[in-house]
């Protein structure tokens, strides 16, 4: 922490985001309200503050009217905060003296019919942060050395790209994968789209490549036990199940490659009720041979029927609200190979999505060998009975508006990717927050989708979301781009906000010690008494120990309990509202 | 008018002032999505952010009760979903003593609300903020309390 004895010069910037915040907060009058605050030299509304124009605007303010705090009104700060700082920075201000107002995911968006509230709610927030920006001080701006070295977790397609792409830039590779053998679901695959290669034709090269890099050491039947640390200096405790040893690995960086879980759909259309209704990762599984045999008596498939959208686009019904993105296309591809090998291929589905690169032409050659495609209505699903004469489905047909029956030798439900079944305890140990499909959570959906709110822990493949072989690939290769600009740069810099015990004001009480979640504070046994001190590596700011004090001794910088309080009195003590206003 | 159960007159046009602390990682991002995803709550809650619930002193809470705060809302991660393994539970522990506080001070103890609340529950948030205010609503301004 560096003193700031200067006065405050504020600087209040609120953006339109277009119409994004404008159409329902009266920013004008924001900007207006926010001249007559305390320490605040200039105040203006703006179109887009975090375009190049606006960004100008602020070094230009800063250096003219000498400003020494910056507040900026527009959306979250989980989006721009990072943007904004840079900016500050770039005009000789620390990154800290910086505090920005959500109007936009937190006001204009959620309050979009009440402008007039909207806009008390953006006034007040602005106040808020105004005071807190008259507190905020400077914190040095600290850079530790990163471990050159990057943990995959999953040895699947997404995590053997990552890995070679990263080895092949010079960097190792820990990879670490559960089952005895890699490549994942696609080593399985039979009828990979969109070319006509299997999956084990795909993989083995890659698997290959992978063994005999030097640079990747692989950990097979292995599952990373203990995870800790941060950005650049990570270790995990990794156990290897057959011999029951665990290791430990120092990394800079790691990436989440830990895939998806077909679905299986037990309630949905007989599944369960006899071995000839299976999923289509189960068809892919099947041995290839010159026919395509019933698993119930091993007679040859005559008549072969798919259902699509099984477990995945149900409204409401959480975990299953998305659309699984493979099914469209593979359903197609696995339709068209084996209407060479069986009489009648009949597709039921609610929409087609063969939306990828070859994937059209996929669907068009299954119709072309004449693969019936059947539609039924999103609210009244086909349904199946399971007889001692075998199958049969019956539904209702969109295009012919009547109801037809077919009774296949064999049902193929296209079901569902969903994430592993132990993701939630993945998600806990790496601190990633997951979305509501269940998949990890990206930094943002648009602007990061590979990297994580854990600074140094990137996400591949369907970790993320369903995807696709090529689209997992896609993503491995960016995420070991990530990894790799973060390892050669060998240094990062990282977040200072951290505790700070006062010395003189600590009574050795120890409650700040159990409080910790990380252990960063001990007794400082250099003074008599021995004083809590914190280590500021292992320090991740959270600020527990500073709630916990029973002697207000713990600063915790950039949430110092003068920085709240100014908030909650800039919200609550306002002349106007002294009196019970009316909000 | 209307009147609550402790015979406090509720102003007409009387909008409840509630202060929200919210975690960064958990609550703070089930805001944003809440507002990504357009869902309409009630504007009266002023979020504050905090990068854990185990951050919120106690005395935050009573200060902007004191302060005159109708209400205050504690939104973070899930029980051991906290993005610092255990900062929640810390806040946990902490509040059902300060509800005591709270009540004991003579403070009706439903103006505070503790949920949990993570990245992807945006309507769990919205929701919560809706309930506080409407529960808080009925009870009616906390300055007929501190007397």
């Amino acid at each position: 922490m560096m003193g700031d004895k200067v006065e405050p010069r504020i600087g209040v910037f609120v953006c339109h985001c277009g119409h994004n915040i404008a159409g329902v907060v009266d920013v004008a009058a924001v900007a207006k309200m926010a001249m007559s605050l305390p320490y605040v030299v200039f105040s203006t509304d703006y179109m887009f503050m975090c375009a190049d124009a606006g960004q100008q605007l602020i070094r230009d303010k800063i250096k003219e009217l000498n400003l020494n705090r910056v507040v900026v009104a527009s959306c979250s700060p989980r989006m721009h905060e990072p943007t904004f700082r840079r900016v500050v920075e770039e005009s000789g201000l620390n990154r800290y003296l910086f505090d920005q107002v959500n109007l936009r995911e937190q006001v204009s968006w959620c309050h979009m019919r009440q402008p007039k509230e909207a806009t008390e709610k953006a006034m007040d927030l602005v106040r808020m942060s105004v005071a807190r920006a008259a507190q905020l001080q400077s914190l040095p701006i600290k850079s530790v050395n990163v471990t050159p070295r990057t943990l995959v977790v999953g040895g699947g397609i997404a995590g053997l790209r990552a890995s070679l792409d990263i080895a092949e830039r010079g960097f190792e590779v820990v990879l670490v994968e559960r089952l005895p053998e890699l490549g994942g679901h696609v080593r399985k695959w039979t009828h990979l789209f969109p070319a006509d290669e299997s999956g084990a034709q795909i993989i083995g090269p890659l698997v290959k490549d992978v063994e005999k890099h030097r640079s990747i050491k692989v950990m097979q039947n292995s599952e990373v036990v203990e995870f800790g640390g941060y950005v650049g200096n990570f270790t995990a405790k990794i156990k290897n199940h057959e011999t029951g040893r665990t290791k430990s690995v120092d990394v800079g960086a790691v990436i989440m490659a830990t895939g998806f879980e077909p679905f299986r759909p037990f309630g949905y259309y007989g599944y369960g009720e006899s071995p000839d209704i299976i999923t289509l990762a189960e068809l892919q599984e099947l041995p290839p041979r010159a026919d395509l045999l019933r698993p119930s008596d091993g007679k040859k498939v005559n008549k072969l029927a798919f259902i699509g959208c099984v477990g995945s686009r149900e409204a409401g019904k959480q975990g299953h609200e998305h659309c699984s993105r493979h099914c469209c296309s593979a359903v197609a591809k696995a339709a068209s190979d084996l209407k060479d090998k069986v009489g009648e291929v009949m597709i039921l589905y609610q929409d087609i999505r063969t939306y990828g690169r070859g994937h059209e032409e996929l669907y068009r050659l299954a119709r072309s060998k004449f693969v019936i495609y059947s539609r039924f209505p999103k609210d009244s699903k086909p349904d199946v009975q399971v007889t001692a004469n075998g199958i049969t489905m019956r539904w209702y047909d969109v295009l012919s508006g009547d109801y037809l029956e077919f009774e296949p030798d064999l049902l193929v439900l296209a079901s569902a990717m969903v994430p592993p079944g132990d993701i939630a305890e993945t998600a806990k140990m790496f601190g990633l927050t997951r979305s509501a499909d269940g998949f990890f959570n990206p930094e943002h959906i648009k602007l990061a989708p590979l990297t994580t709110h854990t600074a140094g822990v990137m996400i591949a493949g369907a970790a993320q979301a369903a995807k696709n072989a090529s689209e997992s690939v896609v993503d491995a290769s960016g995420a070991a781009a990530k990894a790799v600009s973060l390892m050669a740069r060998g240094q990062v810099e990282i977040e200072s906000t951290v505790s700070h015990v006062i010395p003189e004001l600590c009574s050795s009480c120890r409650t700040c010690v159990t409080a910790c979640p990380y252990g960063a504070i001990s007794m400082d046994k250099s003074r008599e008494p021995a004083v809590a001190l914190v280590t500021e590596a292992k320090c991740h700011g959270c600020g527990t120990c500073a709630a916990a004090c029973p002697s207000n001794a713990i600063i915790m910088y950039h949430s110092t309990d003068d920085q709240i309080m100014a908030m909650v009195e800039a919200f609550l003590c306002t002349p106007a509202q002294v009196e019970g206003g009316t909000a | 008018m209307s009147q609550s159960q402790n015979e406090t007159v509720v102003p007409e046009h009387w909008e409840p002032r509630i202060l929200a602390y919210c975690c960064n990682w958990c609550s703070y991002a089930g805001a944003d999505l809440a507002g990504t995803s357009r869902i309409q709550y009630p504007p009266n809650a002023r979020i504050l952010r905090v990068n854990c619930t185990g951050r919120i002193d106690p005395e935050f809470i009573l200060a902007a009760l004191e302060m005159g705060a109708d209400g205050v809302l504690v939104s973070g991660c899930h029980p051991g979903d906290c993005h610092y393994t255990s900062g929640n539970l810390k806040l946990r522990a902490r509040w059902a003593l300060l509800e005591k506080v709270i009540e004991q001070s003579g403070v009706d103890p439903r103006r505070v609300r503790l949920q949990w609340a993570s990245a992807s529950e945006a309507q769990i948030f919205a929701d919560g903020v809706k309930e506080l205010t409407e529960q808080v609503r009925k009870i009616g301004p906390i300055r007929s309390e501190w007397k």
